[in-house]
């Protein structure tokens, strides 16, 4: 025999091996976890690891992009094959409660030990709430806060932000600390930066985006348009890169590249700014401005939820590791690994310890919060808002002009669902 | 005697006839369930408002393609999707012909620089978007800094389309020469020689010869490509983000289609999008095929 032949043998054989499947641990259960940050996947991994530990069920994560992630949930859901367990957002969770699609978690949760929803926020079980059954568990909560760059403003000879400030005092600021050349500019706030950026301001300023009862738009109040005329007086006065450069590039590339003084940024970006070393030298967090004239400081706030699939297979294993997850210490863990704050009340306080930035300001904006508007087709219509907004970045349209047509649209789509 | 040959002969034929059959089968069956079965499906779903998860649809006649005609969206996304096509096919196809041409002979490194030509094709097209994409950075591409130039390749509304096409010419025109290279193998030494004797060398023979004997698999790859042109998505969902400004001059019609079935959830105004590319894909290979008529010479 050729030795051509003989390891085409050996070959054949071993691929006859490794197509059986393996039974070699009995008949463990191994859950499949999707989630799509792929900087809290370190410690979610250790937090998976816990419980693989406690109980013996194995699990594998998986990290798929914001974008594809609800591509490759809506594919499985209508095909029966969602993953065990996997974050669920407010822009979806309607749809996929509404249809059935996540485990009732209402009996389980109701005779939990581990599970008590008076320890988490109301809103975010509302999130998560439909027909007054329970589809989640809350994993975190999130707010707004204010980065900027010491080294800029030290060289440009200004304070530092202070918790008094007002988003005039923001203009302010980004004027002086824009230099003309266009090698750096006071602040990036994207068109489709909504809940880390124009939401707050028109919340603090007493407008709305949706109504309490999800029927009609508030893009077209006096006061959501008063509070989107700063935005547009900051793309007029060029505080900010072109819309060209922040979409190329993302306003957190620019802020981690010295190119920006200050972002907007949800506390869930802590995991990437922790780990860039320009950014640990040079930047801090403050809280969000104040409104000037209401006084109001408003963060608008999210969080995730731990949802189950309803066809799993391990629905009784999906569920332990659900209410796992949800315990007070897998919160706390979670909090101190610094991959989130945590929704269990209490245990955030270890998650500000978990850097050196003055991470206080994300808990302190929890005093005065506002849920991130949702309704069931929010993905819809914010994106055409968006889409939208882009026309007054390149100055085709006024703010005013914009926000007529995003409440236009969005009732439109409103209406339909 | 005479009968039990004959007999033999439809046996065999019978059994070649089977055997036939059953090569093409897992072909076929591939086929049928991938692509013929999901094109009468998405024909069917445009009929319909498609509910969450495939539940619920509603029968809606003809409103979603009354939608479609109005949508100036769509029209955009149609002249975005040719615009691409004018500029992608024509040069993949003079380039890569040229190449082929150029590396059909004897010399040194051949097939060194046919390897090198044709690696892009097996290159993850998300992985060429990705590098491309930095490429074409505005702030901190490379061509901006070494030209000393500051143009938004890929954001700027009137040219990020032929951004796109750039990166599409580069990365097809490996497989076009590799099929114009297998063509030019086919023509025989002596016409060129013939043609030699009778002074036409060069360009000449280039125009005379090459052209006319190669146009078959000129025919063939110019209809795959415009398909294939028709059809682009990957491109454009990989270097233009949502943000982007430029997004609605450079989305062609299957980037819609994603939009609209995959992110908005709307399979049935997605699929409608979808027929809208199917009728116009099949016109224009329509003419082309009477088209070929005129210049397309089978031995």
């Amino acid at each position: 025999m050729s030795l051509k032949k003989a390891s085409a043998i050996v070959l054949a054989g071993l691929m006859t091996v490794s197509a059986l499947p393996v039974y070699a641990e009995g008949s463990d259960v191994t859950l499949s976890v999707s989630i799509w940050d792929s900087y809290q996947e370190p410690g979610i991994k250790e937090i998976l690891s816990d419980f693989t530990a406690k109980t013996g069920i194995k699990t594998e994560l998986s990290v798929v992009k914001w974008d594809e992630y609800w591509t490759m949930l809506e594919a499985g859901a209508q095909g029966g094959s969602l993953p065990d367990v996997f974050w669920m957002h407010s822009n979806e969770s309607e749809r996929y409660m509404s249809n059935d699609m996540l485990l009732d978690l209402t009996d389980k949760i109701s005779e939990s030990e581990a599970i008590d929803p008076a320890n988490y926020p109301e809103d975010i079980w509302g999130l998560y709430t439909y027909d007054g059954k329970y589809y989640a568990v809350p994993k975190d909560v999130d707010t707004i806060a204010l980065w900027y760059n010491k080294a800029m403003f030290d060289e440009a000879g200004l304070e530092y932000p202070t918790a008094d400030w007002t988003w005039e005092d923001v203009g302010e600021a980004a004027k002086k600390l824009t230099k003309e050349d266009g090698s750096q500019y006071g602040l990036a706030v994207r068109n489709d930066n909504n809940q880390a950026g124009y939401y707050n301001m028109v919340y603090d300023n007493g407008g709305y985006i949706i109504s309490e009862d999800k029927k009609q738009s508030g893009w077209d109040d006096a006061k959501t348009i008063e509070a989107m005329q700063v935005l547009e007086g900051w793309i007029k006065d060029g505080v900010m890169p072109s819309l060209e450069t922040m979409s190329e590039n993302g306003e957190d590339v620019l802020f981690q590249s010295g190119k920006v003084a200050m972002v907007l940024q949800g506390s869930w970006m802590l995991a990437a700014y922790k780990g860039n070393e320009y950014t640990s030298a040079n930047c801090d967090i403050v809280e969000l401005p104040k409104n000037s004239q209401t006084g109001r400081r408003t963060s608008v706030y999210n969080g995730l939820g731990w949802a189950a699939a309803a066809s799993g297979e391990h629905t009784e294993e999906a569920w332990q590791l659900v209410e796992y997850l949800g315990s007070k210490e897998a919160q706390e863990k979670q909090a101190q690994l610094g991959v989130t704050m945590s929704a269990y009340t209490g245990t955030s306080d270890a998650w500000s310890q978990s850097a050196d930035f003055n991470l206080q300001a994300y808990l302190n904006m929890m005093e005065d919060m506002e849920i991130r508007p949702y309704s069931k087709s929010t993905v819809t219509w914010e994106n055409e808002n968006s889409e939208i907004l882009k026309g007054v970045y390149t100055g085709d349209i006024s703010m005013e002009e914009a926000c007529k047509q995003m409440a236009e649209q969005m009732n439109e789509k409103l209406a339909e669902e | 005697m005479a009968n039990t040959k004959s007999k033999a002969k439809t046996g065999r034929q019978r059994s070649e006839f089977l055997w036939g059959w059953l090569f093409i089968l897992p072909t076929t069956i591939g086929l049928v369930v991938l692509n013929i079965i999901p094109i009468f499906q998405t024909i069917y779903q445009s009929f319909f408002k498609t509910g969450d998860f495939g539940k619920g649809n509603i029968f809606v006649g003809l409103s979603n393609y009354e939608k479609v005609f109005g949508d100036k969206e769509v029209w955009q996304a149609l002249i975005n999707t040719l615009k691409y096509a004018i500029v992608e096919v024509p040069f993949s196809i003079a380039i890569a012909l040229v190449l082929a041409v150029l590396l059909n002979r004897k010399m040194k490194g051949r097939s060194v620089y046919r390897t090198i030509i044709f690696l892009p094709m097996v290159a993850a097209p998300a992985a060429v978007a990705m590098v491309w994409r930095w490429l074409f950075n505005s702030d901190f591409g490379l061509i901006n800094n070494v030209f000393k130039v500051h143009v938004n390749w890929v954001s700027s509304p009137q040219i990020a389309v032929f951004s796109v096409a750039v990166i599409g010419v580069w990365s097809i025109i490996g497989y076009n020469m590799v099929l114009f290279l297998s063509g030019l193998q086919e023509i025989p030494r002596d016409y060129y020689e013939a043609a030699e004797i009778d002074g036409a060398t060069g360009v000449n023979a280039f125009f005379h010869i090459t052209i006319p004997l190669l146009s078959p698999t000129l025919f063939f790859v110019l209809v795959t490509r415009v398909i294939g042109a028709l059809q682009v998505f990957d491109l454009i969902y990989m270097v233009i983000d949502k943000s982007n400004p430029a997004l609605s001059k450079t989305q062609s019609l299957v980037y819609l289609f994603y939009k609209y079935s995959f992110v908005n959830k709307n399979m049935g105004y997605g699929s409608t999008i979808v027929v809208l590319l199917l009728a116009i894909t099949m016109i224009i290979t329509v003419f082309q095929m009477i088209g070929q008529k005129k210049w397309v010479f089978y031995n």
